[in-house]
């Protein structure tokens, strides 16, 4: 798909061009995903709010006075997106410090939340996959010491006794695979409905 | 931007400037911002799959799945000498029973699911109950389901146990409670992959 630059975008949805405003969330949603999902901590339900409040606040900041530099469009809801993570933690935060008894007495609403936490599932059983599939067990630690132990990829070769090479081989494959399983399944596409592409 | 320092942002190995730098590159960059939000959801997926288990990073090759097959035998056939214990009339109080499958008697229902920061509990509907016990669950294994109450000096006790019970999804679990011969308390079923090393999930409720 064509990639409309920031000025230009700024400049349509300013005139009122409705179509501007369909290509700048078609655009920036992936990359706000992204960084409010390293903010959220899995709550997705959170994350898909923020990322809405997001590029409303945009949109309607550029329909009013628009930005003072129109090319840094992306900087500035890159920015937008980080402000209302923290106003949102900082909400949080406040309301665990007012619980009411009342409030905890109340059933919760699981329907929501287990939706929320159902892309976690579908990521989950495509690593269940992932997992199966790879025939050393070296493979499979190599994967759990880097993403969930936080160790250094130089320890982890000279533990194993890999080559960097061998190492960033068998992660690629790992995350090739990965992708392949989450597309086989049909969750890549029902992503991309969600996103509205 | 490359691979290189994707894995940096996902392993959180990155400053905070950096990380915003990049960050501002995503969203101005939707293709490269899919790229990282696969390697996002693989680090999601491996921390909720090792959450349940260190197993499955540490079996054994293929080679072994003869001696899975053989205690898969073993399990059936505990799961079928179970499965017709529980129908032999007044042996067995049906407490906790499994879920009838297209079964068109309508009963209450109340779903469970492992939420964090959620602060109330679930609370038990009165009669038969099917209860809908969502989690991440492996549809080639079957799972015992241990129905504990919370005493008042702490302790725990077992008030009916479910052996073999196969998931009806991989994220869903069914199986039906009689609330009516519960007292008031607090209790939990106990979720165990059968045949394997897994860890139980723990799934709260309480009954009024």
């Amino acid at each position: 798909m064509d990639f409309v630059p920031g000025g230009e975008l700024s400049r349509r949805i300013r005139e009122g061009d409705v179509s501007a405003e369909s290509e700048l969330i078609r655009q920036f949603e992936p990359g706000l995903r992204v960084l409010l999902r390293r903010r959220t901590g899995g709550d997705h339900g959170l994350l898909q709010d923020l990322v809405q409040e997001t590029l409303l606040v945009v949109i309607q900041r550029l329909r009013g006075h628009g930005l003072e530099d129109p090319e840094k469009l992306a900087a500035f809801a890159a920015q937008t997106a980080r402000n209302l993570a923290i106003a949102s933690l900082r909400k949080t935060e406040r309301q665990r410090t007012d619980i009411d008894s009342a409030a905890t007495e109340r059933n919760p609403d699981t329907s929501r939340a287990v939706e929320a936490i159902a892309e976690d599932f579908e990521a989950a059983l495509a690593v269940r996959a992932l997992l199966r599939e790879l025939p050393q067990s070296r493979d499979r630690l190599m994967l759990k010491r880097f993403y969930l132990e936080d160790h250094d990829k130089d320890v982890i070769c000279q533990e194993m006794q890999l080559s960097e090479a061998a190492f960033n081989q068998a992660l690629s494959r790992a995350r090739r695979r990965f992708r392949q399983i989450l597309e086989e399944r049909g969750f890549a596409k029902r992503d991309l409905l969600n996103l509205g592409l | 931007m490359n691979q290189q320092l994707i894995e940096q942002y996902v392993t959180g190995r990155m400053s905070e400037a950096e990380a915003a730098a990049f960050e501002d590159y995503c969203v101005a960059n939707p293709e490269f911002a899919r790229q990282v939000e696969f390697e996002q959801r693989l680090k999601a997926g491996l921390k909720m799959v090792a959450s349940g288990s260190t197993a499955e990073f540490v079996r054994s090759a293929p080679a072994d799945r003869w001696k899975i097959a053989v205690a898969a035998s073993v399990v059936l056939a505990v799961v079928a000498g179970a499965f017709f214990w529980q129908r032999l009339p007044g042996l067995q109080p049906q407490i906790l029973a499994a879920a009838p499958v297209n079964d068109q008697h309508e009963f209450a229902s109340m779903r469970l699911a492992l939420i964090r920061g959620v602060e109330s509990l679930p609370q038990l509907p009165e009669g038969q109950v099917r209860i809908e016990i969502v989690g991440l669950f492996d549809t080639g294994f079957h799972y015992s389901i241990a129905l504990d109450r919370l005493e008042k000096d702490k302790s725990i006790a077992t008030v009916a146990l479910l052996n073999g019970q196969h998931p009806t999804s991989p994220v869903t679990l069914e199986v039906l409670i009689d609330s009516t011969q519960l007292e008031p308390g607090s209790y939990f079923l106990r979720v165990r992959k059968q045949a394997s090393d897994e860890e139980a999930l723990d799934f709260s409720f309480v009954k009024t």
